[in-house]
């Protein structure tokens, strides 16, 4: 065992153990909180705090100016309202059909199943950003180009998520599925009734990671709008932090304010994500 | 029960599957199985994003590729990707595992402790560019330059400085990904008996000794997975790169994805941004196939 001449006792090890998690969480929780704290300080101030731990209190000049400057200088609600609709279209309908592919692959028996996880898993392997050039000469083709359809359609099937639901509909076993049919419910309305509401953890986790990568996308908002009607948040920061003089407050104020929802949305769902998130994932 | 199984056509399984599985099928047909098949054609061609009437489309056979294998920039392009894949994965997934071990235990707050480790998550990527931006600020006052300072050392310029550029780039991607995969990690620990743990308590083996002998081995197909997961995202870096330094400086942070966007879309050659993508797809299969053989050999 280990050295009885000196052995703190239990209580100041959980105490050091305490001091070690908090200063690891300040690692993870402080840009965020000196991006809240600064959104509103006056430039002057984020820049002579920026020294000094200065920049994580909240003192001085602090005033709503960075957030009005935002929406003087842009039409953010505009923008917003095109991220937080695309973002919402592509959880609500992605999630949908993936589950749908997933439920097909998992639980049911039909021909050309088998090509169709291989091609699923091969399209894993494949970033999509690998082929996003042509993906924009297609969607120019098909006359999408800046429209709201250009930032929902191409995004609703995923192959990763197709994976993560064909994975979950093939743990489920068949009995209870063959067991629905039997009693008269047809394979379409057995995923309604029996085989969705069974779901609501996996639902919950790709309908999270769905928002977190659509809500933060930048390439392909940028490949396939041509104009401002929809842009989109993350194309408004770039804009924003690509100006010739950079504002740090209203850099921060619009952080800040890209945050909010994603924040809100997790703290909502935040224990069956994580709990799916842990569980879903890979025995052993 | 087999035999009792009804013919799957007659009672629908075939069209309801069919039915099912077309919404998906189609969008992934016409928008990554299309798209992929046009860079592959693209490839061999001079195709331009906005034609050309002094240059038309016409096939120029191996032109792109011998470009994508002697031109300077894109040959860096390659070295940068793989160079951050390098930093970027063995130190997600170490962190990762370690952190996921300390909060892997029963007590008051771990719950807060796990979620505010894992909240850089949720913030868009372009949001924690322009914090780290912030951070990495080249002036002598900037803030981790006056971290610096009072430790006795020289100021940077961070991402104004090519050798350093990539690192401060790596630091932020490493910061937002490692607590998705710590979640992750943390659910393959669930499956580890606890009396292994108390069994090499019981021999005396130490904290440490365990986590290598233990922890790691035991988590063989969670680390796997995390490890090909986070090397695919690592290879298409992107998003950091075009928010804050636009591949620069002297194309030290320039990658393989950003060169595609901005020779395809910015600089109009479609045929030599769709050579890219084949070779770059090409790596990609190849890294993952690795990655699988060593794996199953493993076992």
């Amino acid at each position: 065992m280990q050295s009885q001449i000196f052995k703190p006792g239990k209580g100041m090890r959980v105490a050091l153990m305490y001091v070690m998690y908090i200063l690891i969480a300040i690692l993870f929780a402080g840009p965020m909180i000196y991006l809240f704290v600064a959104s509103f300080k006056t430039d002057n101030q984020i820049v002579a705090d920026m020294s000094s731990i200065k920049g994580f209190i909240p003192y001085g000049d602090l005033s709503w100016d960075n957030y009005r400057a935002i929406f003087r200088k842009m039409d953010f609600v505009k923008y917003f309202m095109n991220s937080a609709i695309s973002s919402l279209l592509v959880v609500l309908f992605g999630t949908l059909i993936n589950s749908m592919i997933g439920y097909s692959l998992g639980l049911l028996d039909f021909k050309g199943k088998s090509v169709i996880v291989a091609m699923i898993i091969a399209l894993m392997i494949i970033p999509s950003e690998a082929v996003i050039i042509n993906r924009m000469m297609v969607a120019t083709e098909l006359n999408m180009l800046n429209t709201m359809s250009v930032l929902v359609i191409p995004a609703l099937a995923y192959p990763v998520y197709v994976f993560l639901f064909y994975n979950h509909y093939k743990g489920i076993p068949k009995e209870l599925l063959q067991a629905a049919v039997i009693d008269g419910s047809g394979y379409i309305r057995s995923f309604w009734t029996i085989m969705l509401p069974l779901s609501k953890p996996i639902l919950a986790t790709v309908g999270i990671l769905t928002f977190i990568r659509r809500w933060g996308d930048l390439i392909w908002p940028t490949l396939v709008t041509r104009d401002d009607t929809y842009r989109t948040l993350p194309q408004a920061m770039k804009a924003l932090y690509s100006d010739a003089y950079v504002y740090w407050g209203e850099i921060f104020a619009f952080g800040t304010m890209v945050t909010i929802p994603t924040l809100v949305i997790f703290l909502i769902f935040q224990r069956q994500f994580i709990q799916s998130v842990a569980s879903s994932g890979i025995k052993g | 029960m087999k035999k009792n199984r009804p013919n799957r056509i007659a009672d629908g399984q075939t069209l309801a599957a069919w039915l099912l599985s077309a919404p998906s099928l189609l969008i992934i047909l016409t928008f990554m199985v299309i798209p992929f098949a046009m860079s592959i054609v693209y490839s061999f061609t001079n195709k331009m994003l906005i034609p050309n009437p002094n240059n038309p489309f016409q096939f120029v056979g191996l032109y792109n590729y011998i470009k994508v294998f002697t031109n300077d920039v894109s040959v860096q392009a390659f070295i940068n990707t793989g160079f951050f894949a390098l930093l970027f994965v063995p130190f997600t997934v170490a962190i990762s595992t370690v952190l996921a071990v300390l909060v892997n235990k029963r007590i008051k707050g771990i719950g807060i402790i796990r979620l505010i480790y894992f909240s850089p998550q949720i913030v868009s990527i372009t949001v924690v560019a322009v914090i780290w931006a912030f951070i990495f600020s080249p002036s002598a006052d900037g803030l981790l330059n006056s971290l610096l300072h009072s430790l006795g050392l020289e100021p940077q310029l961070w991402l104004k400085d090519p050798k350093l550029a990539m690192y401060g780039i790596a630091v932020m991607s490493i910061w937002q990904a490692i607590g998705m995969q710590m979640i992750i990690i943390l659910g393959g620990l669930q499956y580890i008996p606890e009396e292994i743990y108390e069994a090499a308590k019981v021999d005396g083996a130490k904290r440490w000794q365990t986590f290598i002998s233990i922890t790691v081995p035991m988590l063989k197909n969670t680390l796997n997975f995390v490890i090909i997961t986070n090397t695919i995202a690592a290879l298409k870096l992107f998003t950091q790169v075009f928010m804050l330094t636009e591949g620069g400086p002297q194309n030290s942070t320039n990658t393989v994805v950003y060169f595609m966007y901005n020779i395809g879309f910015s600089r109009n050659q479609i045929g030599y941004s769709s050579a890219m993508a084949v070779v770059f797809f090409v790596i990609v299969l190849i890294i993952s196939l690795i990655q699988n053989r060593i794996i199953t050999k493993g076992e």
